[in-house]
């Protein structure tokens, strides 16, 4: 039964998937596949970049989402149009018709020749679309890593007291559009398929987990119970980590959505809430307040083994969640009366702190994880940031009016 | 009740005109068990300013019995936490007892029980946090031999704060358990 409190929304994109499918076609691979940077190096140079545009209005309007989108990766410098000192030239060619018929040429000035040349067919009402497909074929060609410009955030959004209302937009907190918009629902997370969504919400006084099909915006419930039930994450496989207090006192389960059955992972008399899977489905980091804190444990997801905690310093530390690489933790840790966001490697090396005004919230990595979403009260209300994995580049994604918080960042999307 | 106070007062407007005097030593009442003495003690010359306030006569004391519902009013008071903690302090007792004995009293009535929390904390840990108030209620309420049953638990965390402001006294209003009546 379809919702009425949802909202179309992935529709334009597989519409656009489609038009990709059928009709872009790569005039020139990827060549001999040169990277033009290594950005793994820590001392890397930025590569001098121009854009240039032809033809229609929509071409200049691409290239202000591909800018900006490859401006937040801190790996380009833009050298302005008739200005030298460029060693690469994307020019985007947008053909005046009724559809957006757009031509990307990437042209290597040292060596002179053209790295790629592609071309996209869509509408043009998916145009920032096809600028953030753009902007991705641009980063593969310099760094040979896949972009994370088609990534989306889902968030939460506070419309009153006692209802929060579950949200998706691009990365660049544009095309936002709400998904859920029943009861309170505090908690989410993607599939890692990046096909559905699952959250909890409470309705009338009751905690449920549900799941959303991203492509029928169809949502059915996957756990409900007594007490309160919040999800974490999703493993590979498809399970997925979720708090209940179904037994009494919150404890930490996995739920295998298929099967319909779940399993017990922790049995304390305290809290235990905020499941993170790692990467590889192997281990889960939680909040405990076993130790007479709330602080970040890690135990194996079949449950055997004692939790070893993560965090020391300080007796405020919750909300962990693991890179891509599953190799660090970025978790809230409470310093001087303020919440931060800290990183911290899986075996307690290498803390570091990467915020320090107001209260910063809700950490989650970019698929790359060469970024950070978050929210922060900085500038009075609550709203989405993203910053670089080493705390670089912090900046609003959410307009100022809006109360978001709790951003969760999507893996790679088609 | 309205005859005994109407020979109350009127044993005290009998008392006072006689200033100065022995008390009388006899109070003439009519039948039934107000038998007031408002004599002062023999050989002791009382002295005091007498005003007639109301004779009695014109009050009209309500005897309507108070409904569930609004003694329900005076009961359910907020109980406070301190911060990050889930136990119960002794001010929140005499709260508690009270609620106690009025679910013991009016068998036909439930609670719920709603744990809040402050908005220091993350929202995840804080909405745990709130149950365990919750809780910490129930358990202590289940100890005075109220039924689990008539007890419903809910947690709203940090989402449904009493009290948006940044200091203490807004902090201690929001950290509490709520208790809402229900049939």
């Amino acid at each position: 039964m379809k919702n009425k409190y949802m909202y179309k929304g992935l529709n334009s994109s597989l519409l656009f998937l489609v038009c990709v499918l059928l009709s872009v076609f790569c005039l020139l691979p990827f060549a001999d596949a040169k990277i033009y940077i290594d950005i793994t190096d820590p001392g890397f140079r930025q590569i001098p970049l121009k854009i240039t545009t032809e033809g229609s209005p929509y071409a200049n309007e691409i290239k202000w989402i591909v800018k900006s989108d490859l401006e937040k990766t801190g790996i380009f410098s833009f050298v302005a149009p008739g200005v030298a000192g460029a060693e690469v030239v994307a020019n985007i060619n947008a053909e005046p018709a009724d559809k957006l018929k757009i031509v990307l040429t990437v042209t290597d000035l040292i060596e002179n020749r053209e790295v790629l040349k592609k071309k996209y067919d869509a509408s043009k009402s998916i145009f920032r679309t096809v600028a953030h497909a753009a902007a991705n074929d641009i980063y593969k060609a310099m760094t040979g890593q896949e972009g994370i410009f088609r990534t989306k955030l889902s968030y939460l959004v506070n419309v009153m007291p006692g209802r929060k209302e579950l949200r998706m937009m691009d990365w660049d907190g544009y095309k936002s559009r709400k998904v859920v918009s029943k009861g309170l629902t505090p908690s989410h997370t993607w599939s890692r398929d990046g096909r559905s969504l699952m959250y909890s919400s409470e309705r009338n006084r009751k905690w449920s987990i549900y799941r959303l099909d991203l492509d029928s915006y169809r949502e059915s419930v996957i756990f409900s119970s007594e007490g309160l039930n919040l999800v974490g994450g999703a493993s590979p496989s498809g399970l997925v980590s979720f708090s209940s207090s179904k037994d009494g006192s919150s404890e930490i389960y996995i739920l295998d959505p298929y099967r319909k059955s779940h399993k017990k992972l922790t049995r304390s008399y305290g809290i235990d809430v905020s499941p993170a899977f790692s990467p590889d489905g192997t281990k889960i980091a939680f909040v405990s307040d076993r130790g007479g804190s709330p602080q970040i444990y890690i135990m194996n997801s079949d449950g055997k083994g004692r939790p070893k905690r993560l965090t020391f310093e300080g007796n405020y530390n919750t909300s962990p969640a693991w890179s891509p690489d599953g190799r660090s933790i970025a978790y809230v840790g409470r310093i001087n009366g303020k919440n931060q966001i800290f990183v911290v490697k899986f075996d307690g090396t290498d803390l570091r702190q990467l915020t320090n005004v107001g209260n910063n919230e809700g950490p989650s990595f970019s698929p790359d994880e060469y970024f950070i979403a978050f929210d922060s009260d900085r500038e009075g209300i609550r709203g989405i940031y993203i910053m670089r994995a080493d705390g670089g580049a912090q900046q609003r994604i959410t307009p100022k009016y809006l109360n978001a918080v709790a951003p969760e960042w999507s893996p790679y999307l088609k | 009740m309205k005859k005994t106070l109407l020979i109350f007062l009127l044993i005290l407007m009998v008392g006072c005109s006689k200033q100065y005097t022995k008390a009388p030593e006899v109070v003439v009442a009519p039948a039934g068990k107000a038998t007031e003495q408002m004599a002062a003690p023999e050989g002791i010359e009382e002295e005091f300013v007498e005003e007639v306030i109301s004779t009695g006569e014109d009050r009209n004391i309500s005897e309507a019995v108070i409904s569930p519902e609004e003694e329900a009013l005076s009961v359910f008071k907020d109980i406070m936490f301190d911060y990050d903690k889930y136990s119960i302090r002794p001010d929140a007792r005499p709260t508690l007892d009270n609620v106690a004995a009025f679910l013991y009293k009016n068998k036909k009535f439930n609670v719920v029980i709603e744990g809040h929390c402050d908005d220091r904390g993350t929202n995840e840990y804080n909405l745990a946090l709130g149950e365990k108030r919750a809780k910490s209620a129930q358990g202590y309420l289940s100890s005075l031999g109220v039924l689990p049953s008539r007890m419903m638990i809910m947690t709203y965390g940090e989402e449904k704060p009493l009290c948006m402001g940044q200091d203490e006294i807004c902090w201690q209003r929001n950290r509490r358990a709520h208790f809402i009546l229900v049939k």
